[in-house]
């Protein structure tokens, strides 16, 4: 008809198949996918993803895996709501989709020289765990990695075994803690906040990460303020409601920012005039 | 740009002769009772033949750029999608729609990915649009620094005149449209084009008027009410009519969020998106349970700072355009310009 035309464009709402390749149990209610995205997927450490379980929705996860890797990409998923149970019941060599990435990842360039400190609670260690991976590899160019971890207790840690060969490399320092411990358990004791004292880190030339359920990072930020850090030098990765990824749909909005569009990870200076953040 | 005079019946004959290339929508009136009409768009053809509108109709702008429902995307199949898209023509637009639709280009066109289906319908969509020759209650543009006939932002223009039309240009679209019956469009006069400024002046006196005695918020101090009152109880004494069915939200045509969501038909996978509104409860909720926009007094506060603080800050304008047609469909009752001046009594007085 002539009074009709076609555009050819790229679908920015189109996701790109991905098959799960390994599952990888790492808590009763955590699992990390290996994804092998038809083309090469890219991403920057910090920047996160929309996977779709075809035909029943879509929900934003940030990588857990090293951003050098282009050929798979590892994804820590928890279960915890309508997506997260039915991911959680795949099968290797399911077929999932995937947009992306979105965002603005971890800027490393600005952690040069630095003694970068990473605060990760729960599950928030698995985009944190995609940054450690990019720091290792290039681990000259940076002074110090100090990881300090919390879960809620020895079950629900994550990546148990890696965390016990960082601890062994050098220039980085680990240390953990669950807020109840078990029997089996003879680490520390505590909220996550409790291993942030007499840290070996030098202050002047120090960088913070922060990832973890919003409680936990409210109160970490406030310690880390005590301790003297700068609101530019901490750096938070904000949880709120991505859904369309592209600073469409209106869902992520904090302040005058779409947490899509400009974050997801945003430094404490950005955010600490909007009101209401940790909500 | 150039600006031509036609009668009224040359105009119909043109815009009947556009109908084999475009689906034309032109309002329609519907009148309830002995007030003022509702005008609707509505298909141009013998039942709703052409008639002018003196002030916006019902339905907002974006609902031509981008419907309530539809499809974006059957997966998985290749990165590139063909969609074929009708060319269609809008008459009887107003500026207080061309401006809100700055706000929807910026979403949909000006962000870092463009929106495939938007941008085929700005290219397919034409828009003809009018002076506004009377207004409704609720209209309040002119708070907003608005005026009730359009300068820039369309294809065409028509001023009615005696017993025609006096059409602008507005674009390269718009000439080439009246190109294609170039004898009826006679280059209007020096005397006809400050009639349309005498009219036009007159309206705007009158709407001045009427927005003036309700001493509304204005644009430069809107910022500041919406963010210095976040903890202000207007947000809690104005929700509490609300129920929550966010027609305020797609009546608007500067409101542009949606969900997607995904179906499976038969042996494929599609991702449609639907008009979401953030007065629902679960808007902004995340997996697990947390919902920072947890209670009716917080979506309510979102809704202004979406408008009057986002936008000031993103694009440069508040995201309302005066239009009124989120207090007209309001089962509550709830009146953008009274939260505002609530503020600003309240802010005044601490």
């Amino acid at each position: 008809m002539e009074n009709q035309t076609t555009l050819i464009i790229k679908n920015i709402y189109q996701p790109k198949e991905a098959m799960v390749e390994d599952i990888i149990v790492e808590s009763p209610t955590i699992k990390t996918f290996v994804l092998k995205v038809k083309d090469n997927f890219e991403f920057k450490t910090g920047q996160f993803v929309e996977l779709t379980l075809p035909g029943v929705g879509e929900a934003p996860f940030t990588p857990s895996s090293d951003p050098n890797i282009k050929d798979k990409i590892e994804i820590t998923i928890m279960n915890v709501g309508r997506i997260t149970s039915l991911l959680h019941k795949l099968s290797k060599n399911d077929i999932l989709g995937i947009r992306g990435p979105y965002g603005r990842g971890y800027p490393l360039d600005k952690f040069m020289g630095k003694d970068i400190l990473i605060v990760g609670g729960g599950v928030g260690l698995a985009p944190l765990r995609s940054l450690l991976f990019a720091l290792f590899s290039e681990i000259d160019k940076y002074h110090k990695v100090v990881l300090r971890y919390g879960a809620r207790t020895p079950n629900d840690m994550i990546y148990k075994k890696s965390l016990l060969e960082w601890a062994k490399m050098k220039k980085v320092d680990v240390v953990t803690t669950v807020d109840v411990g078990d029997a089996t358990w003879k680490g520390n004791v505590g909220l996550v906040t409790t291993i942030l004292k007499d840290l070996p880190i030098d202050l002047k030339k120090a960088v913070a990460v922060v990832c973890g359920p919003p409680i936990m990072m409210k109160f970490v930020t406030l310690k880390l303020l005590d301790l003297g850090f700068l609101p530019k030098d901490i750096y938070l990765s904000m949880e709120k409601n991505m859904s369309c990824g592209l600073g469409k749909c209106g869902h992520c909005r904090i302040g005058k920012f779409y947490v899509c569009r400009d974050g997801p990870v945003f430094t404490y200076e950005e955010l600490k005039d909007i009101p209401d953040i940790w909500d | 740009m150039e600006i031509y005079y036609i009668n009224s019946f040359q105009l119909d004959i043109f815009l009947k002769s556009l109908k084999k290339d475009y689906k034309i929508f032109s309002p329609k009136a519907i009148r309830k009772d002995s007030s003022l009409p509702d005008y609707h768009y509505n298909y141009l053809n013998e039942d709703n033949p052409l008639i002018f509108n003196p002030y916006r109709c019902r339905e907002p702008l974006k609902s031509f750029f981008s419907p309530a429902f539809e499809k974006l995307a059957d997966y998985f199949n290749s990165e590139k999608i063909n969609y074929t898209e009708e060319k269609i023509i809008v008459l009887g637009v107003k500026n207080c729609d061309l401006i809100a639709h700055k706000v929807q280009d910026f979403v949909f066109l000006a962000a870092q990915e463009i929106d495939p289906l938007y941008k085929l319908r700005r290219e397919n969509i034409i828009l003809i649009s009018s002076d506004c020759t009377d207004f409704k209650e609720v209209c309040h543009c002119l708070a907003w620094e608005i005026l009730p006939y359009p300068k820039e932002g369309f294809d065409l223009n028509l001023s009615p005149l005696n017993e025609g039309y006096l059409v602008e240009v507005g674009s390269v679209k718009g000439r080439e449209l009246i190109q294609r019956a170039s004898e009826y469009f006679v280059p209007a006069k020096e005397v006809q084009i400050s009639s349309r400024q005498v009219k036009r002046k007159n309206l705007e006196e009158r709407l001045r008027k009427h927005v003036l005695v309700q001493n509304l918020v204005s644009k430069d101090i809107v910022q500041k009410l919406v963010k210095e009152g976040y903890n202000l109880d207007t947000w809690q004494e104005f929700m509490l009519t609300c129920v929550e069915c966010g027609g305020c939200n797609f009546i608007c045509d500067t409101c542009h969020c949606f969900l997607l969501m995904d179906k499976k038909e038969e042996s494929k996978n599609s991702r449609f998106r639907v008009w979401d509104s953030c007065q629902y409860a679960n808007f902004a909720r995340v997996a697990g349970g947390a919902n920072p926009l947890k209670t009716r007094a917080k979506r309510l506060r979102n809704r202004f700072l979406k408008k009057f603080d986002f936008f000031v800050e993103n694009l440069g304008m508040p995201a309302c355009c005066g239009c009124g047609r989120c207090i007209e469909v309001c089962p509550g009752k709830i009146d953008i310009r009274e939260v505002l001046k609530d503020l600003a009594k309240k802010l005044e007085k601490l």
